[in-house]
């Protein structure tokens, strides 16, 4: 690695296939400049655009919000757009990308993803509201609100998925993504299936097939705990019958205004 | 190479083209009306489409929340009791709106969207959307720029997330057939009407025809022209560039929205919150400049006002980096607890973007492209529109940032373009549904649009005489030239020079050849495709923006410093034109002056 000013030269090995042309992947190298506020992705951008156009990988958003760029870098799973180099380099100034790992390669790092979307269909991802709905909206308390804060957050990415051991070993395991999405429906008030989809996620290839290695905690870029969630649809896929009725419940009052607590507060982020 | 054609072709009633918000409500609304041979079309998997990026809110008038009672207009926030007097409207909404267009929206079509707006925050409600919600579980409202009340709903700062995977899923549910991962390559469009597409599956680089009676593009934006901007880098203006192309005008697309706070150098958005929260922006020389710009207001002037008082700093020579086209935006007063506590975000985006800690020291940032204004001239319906007199192009529409209906006119409030989005193209799904039920037919199509266009992309691959041009160094020079001449500040003399770099890059363009020679998910051939879009629609922006000796909303001409009503209270038209380049046509402003006569825009 080469020091000039805050600029320095980095190898960055990346890893190329054309299941058309090529018999097995192989890594090639590319020399990049870097300054403190280059991204992985923007090296990748720097290669295509200046060394080799036919490298060829997924990215949109460049901020981390729209799943597109999920890769391993030096082992680990991550999105390339919101990681400097900086920190991805070692001592000699190199790092290594590779495509999301126990996923089909379609060329260098863009992988087929269908698997990981047929389970997320599978698991029927779509909120199914009450026959029953107001002019306005379903009162969900501030409380029922932070509940879902985190599941909502999931961006789809892969990296989870594509870090599970139980994936790896097991492709009819619906994943840790699905389970996050099956959260976020059962835990919401306004979701009038909730048995189903305990009944659904309580078979063979659903929630108890989690191994908790916890690999999924570590791959998330959004610092999401898939693990946790499957932990908490374990508890109610138990007492499915009694939560259900619970929701029933719930949902007769859905339309009307909750019962304010005293002291409660507007939300926080409210003047962000 | 060559790329492969491949029949049959596909059929379905009805096609849409971009999986964001308004592609998506489209779609699911058609499948409510009972249509159920619908196709989406995304070059993206839906889920990363842009619409996912918006961060602030949705607006309506819903009347939830208002500031305490006393405290004037910017003091805190509190769920205002049912039975109390509203203090928000539509009609304010509508004010609000046309006021920050500076008068270049059609008002029947704000009318429709702010009476409309309420139903469409319930709907995205009833479809399982996470809002932030006051204690008696209403959804909670915060402020936004140039709207006078809180009137944005909102979840924490991915609104748009929510909103996109939300109508995704319920358009899943309906059996919406999506297609991730094609490319709409060409519009097919004869007589004046509109007979289908011709796409390609990335992953194979198969060309295929695709026909319906009725096609809908709701492909996004068009801010990759620009250096510096917030945009993702799928929003290269495919849409508007494709039906330019099909013969179809493009409607003032010289209007262009720069944010003030976009990340130095990478552009990425600066959330309007740390301005909100109390941050200075503080040019080279440390000073706080805009005491000079709006010495009441200070940071918390409208978006255009600060982005223009900012470059002025820049152009003048008090910015700061190496290139000196940066501002520091300084939050450092603000303190550990209160930046950790309010703006957590924003320091994480500083820190991974710009190698800045916002606690320690200032974030560079600059203005940065940030929305389209301008696009496909459509009505209320999304039916496009031929000409000024409003004649259609029978089975096409258009809905969301790649639409000019014109609801934003010269300059788009914040929280108004996920609102259009959704609420446009919902009717625009309503809309097809209806003319496919009444019987619109399957147009033929003639001769064999697939291999046109396949002969075209290969132009791509053939040798070059002499050394081809490099794809990417012109789309670079191309960035550098519209920053330049037709950003935050314009003249007839950088728009001209800016006039003389396209055509000469077309020129290049001509030449260019791409490496990656292979039919698989070519994306260097999608990057010489969407180069090739860049070129074809920044001239018309140019052009347009040449012709409008005025200055309001987004575009600003130093050299024509004043809104022009008597000359240019109207909406430009611009009609592809062979080799001459665009041809101008004008369209008068919807505008009801009994109501909401043209004012002073003053903040």
């Amino acid at each position: 690695m080469t020091q000039n000013g805050t600029t320095r030269t980095a190898t960055i090995r990346v890893q190329r296939f054309n299941p058309d042309v090529d018999a097995k992947p192989t890594l090639r190298e590319y020399q990049v400049q870097v300054s403190p506020d280059t991204t992985v992705l923007d090296a990748l951008e720097t290669i295509k655009a200046t060394q080799d156009g036919s490298l060829t990988y997924r990215r949109s958003c460049r901020h981390a919000i729209c799943g597109s760029c999920a890769m391993n870098v030096n082992g680990k799973n991550t999105l390339v757009c919101n990681k400097p180099l900086r920190e991805v380099l070692d001592r000699k100034g190199r790092a290594t990308i590779r495509p999301l790992p126990y996923l089909p390669i379609i060329k260098d790092l863009v992988v087929d993803r269908s698997q990981f979307w047929e389970q997320y269909l599978r698991v029927k991802p779509w909120l199914i509201p009450p026959a029953d709905v107001p002019e306005a909206e379903f009162r969900m308390t501030p409380a029922e609100v932070a509940a879902l804060r985190d599941a909502e957050k999931c961006i789809m990415c892969g990296a989870c998925y594509s870090s599970c051991q139980v994936v790896a070993l097991r492709q009819a395991y619906v994943g840790p993504h699905a389970l996050l999405k099956m959260y976020l429906r059962v835990l919401d008030p306004r979701d009038s299936a909730p048995e189903e989809r305990l009944v659904e996620i309580g078979g063979d290839d659903g929630v108890y097939r989690c191994h908790t290695i916890f690999n999924c905690i570590d791959a998330c870029p959004k610092e999401l705990n898939p693990t946790a969630a499957i932990e908490t649809l374990r508890k109610l896929a138990q007492k499915r019958a009694a939560f259900a009725r619970e929701r029933a419940e719930r949902q007769q009052t859905l339309a009307m205004p909750a019962p304010v607590a005293p002291g409660a507060e507007m939300p926080a982020d409210i003047e962000g | 190479m060559t790329l492969t054609t491949s029949e049959p072709e596909i059929v379905h009633d009805i096609l849409i083209v971009g999986a964001g918000l308004a592609g998506t409500w489209a779609a699911l609304a058609a499948s409510q009306a009972g249509v159920t041979n619908i196709g989406v079309l995304s070059k993206l998997h839906p889920l990363r489409s842009h619409s996912g990026a918006a961060q602030g809110g949705i607006a309506a008038a819903l009347n939830n929340v208002r500031p305490v009672a006393g405290t004037g207009p910017r003091g805190p926030l509190e769920a205002r009791p049912e039975t109390d007097d509203p203090i928000d409207s539509w009609e304010l909404h509508m004010f609000d709106t046309i006021k920050g267009s500076d008068w270049l929206g059609d008002q029947d079509a704000i009318e429709i969207m702010v009476k409309e707006a309420p139903e469409i925050i319930y709907e995205y409600e009833h479809m399982g959307c996470v809002f932030s919600r006051v204690p008696d579980g209403r959804i909670a409202q915060r402020r936004f720029g140039g709207h006078s009340a809180p009137r944005a709903s909102f979840s924490a700062d991915y609104t748009g997330h929510v909103l996109l995977h939300t109508i995704h899923e319920q358009a899943l549910r309906h059996g919406v057939q999506f297609y991730p991962e094609w490319y709409c390559l060409d519009l097919i469009v004869e007589d004046n009407v509109c007979r289908g597409l011709v796409a390609m599956e990335i992953l194979s680089g198969r060309l295929v025809t695709m026909r319906a009676k009725a096609v809908l593009f709701g492909t996004g934006g068009y801010g990759r022209a620009w250096r510096i901007t917030s945009n993702a880098t799928a929003n290269t203006g495919d849409g508007v560039a494709i039906a330019y192309r099909a013969g179809i005008p493009l409607m003032d697309m010289e209007f262009v929205q720069f944010h003030p706070t976009g990340l130095y150098k990478k552009g990425i958005l600066m959330s309007e919150a740390c301005r909100g929260e109390g941050g200075y922006l503080v040019n080279g020389l440390g000073e706080r400049f805009m005491e000079k710009y709006a010495p009441d207001k200070m940071e918390l002037a409208p978006r255009d006002l600060v982005s223009r008082s900012e470059q002025t700093e820049i152009e003048e020579g008090r910015g700061i980096g190496d290139d000196r086209e940066g501002i520091y935006l300084d939050m450092t007063h603000l303190g550990a607890e209160k930046i950790m506590k309010r703006l957590p975000q924003v320091r994480e985006l500083a820190l991974n973007f710009a190698g800045v800690d916002i606690i320690e020291g200032p974030a560079p940032i600059q203005p940065t492209a940030h929305y389209s204004m301008g696009g496909i001239p459509a009505d209320a319906d999304g039916q496009v529109i031929a000409d000024a007199e409003g004649t259609p192009v029978l089975g096409l529409f258009a809905a969301g940032e790649c639409a000019c209906i014109s609801v934003h006119g010269a300059n788009r409030l914040g929280t108004n373009s996920l609102l259009d989005a959704s609420l446009f193209g919902r009717r625009a799904g309503k809309a097809m549904a209806v003319f496919v039920k009444n019987g619109a037919p399957l147009q033929p199509v003639r001769g064999k649009p697939a291999e046109q266009s396949a002969a075209r992309l290969a132009g791509f691959m053939a040798d070059a005489p002499g050394e081809p041009e490099s794809v990417a160094a012109i789309a670079d020079a191309l960035k550098d030239t519209m920053q330049r001449n037709a950003g935050v500040f314009r003249t007839a003399e950088r728009l001209q020079r800016a006039l003389t770099d396209i055509k000469a890059l077309q020129e290049r363009f001509a030449r260019a050849r791409i490496q990656d020679r292979s039919r698989r998910f070519n994306t260097d051939l999608l990057a010489a495709i969407e180069t090739e879009h860049l070129l074809s629609f920044s001239e018309v922006i140019v052009v347009s923006g040449l012709a409008r000796t005025e200055s309001r909303g987004a575009h600003f001409r130093t050299d024509f410093p004043k809104r022009d009503d008597d000359q240019w209270l109207r909406h430009t038209l611009a009609h592809t034109n062979g080799a001459d380049g665009p041809r101008l046509s004008y369209k008068p402003v919807t505008i009801f002056w009994d109501r909401y006569p043209p004012q002073e825009r003053k903040y």
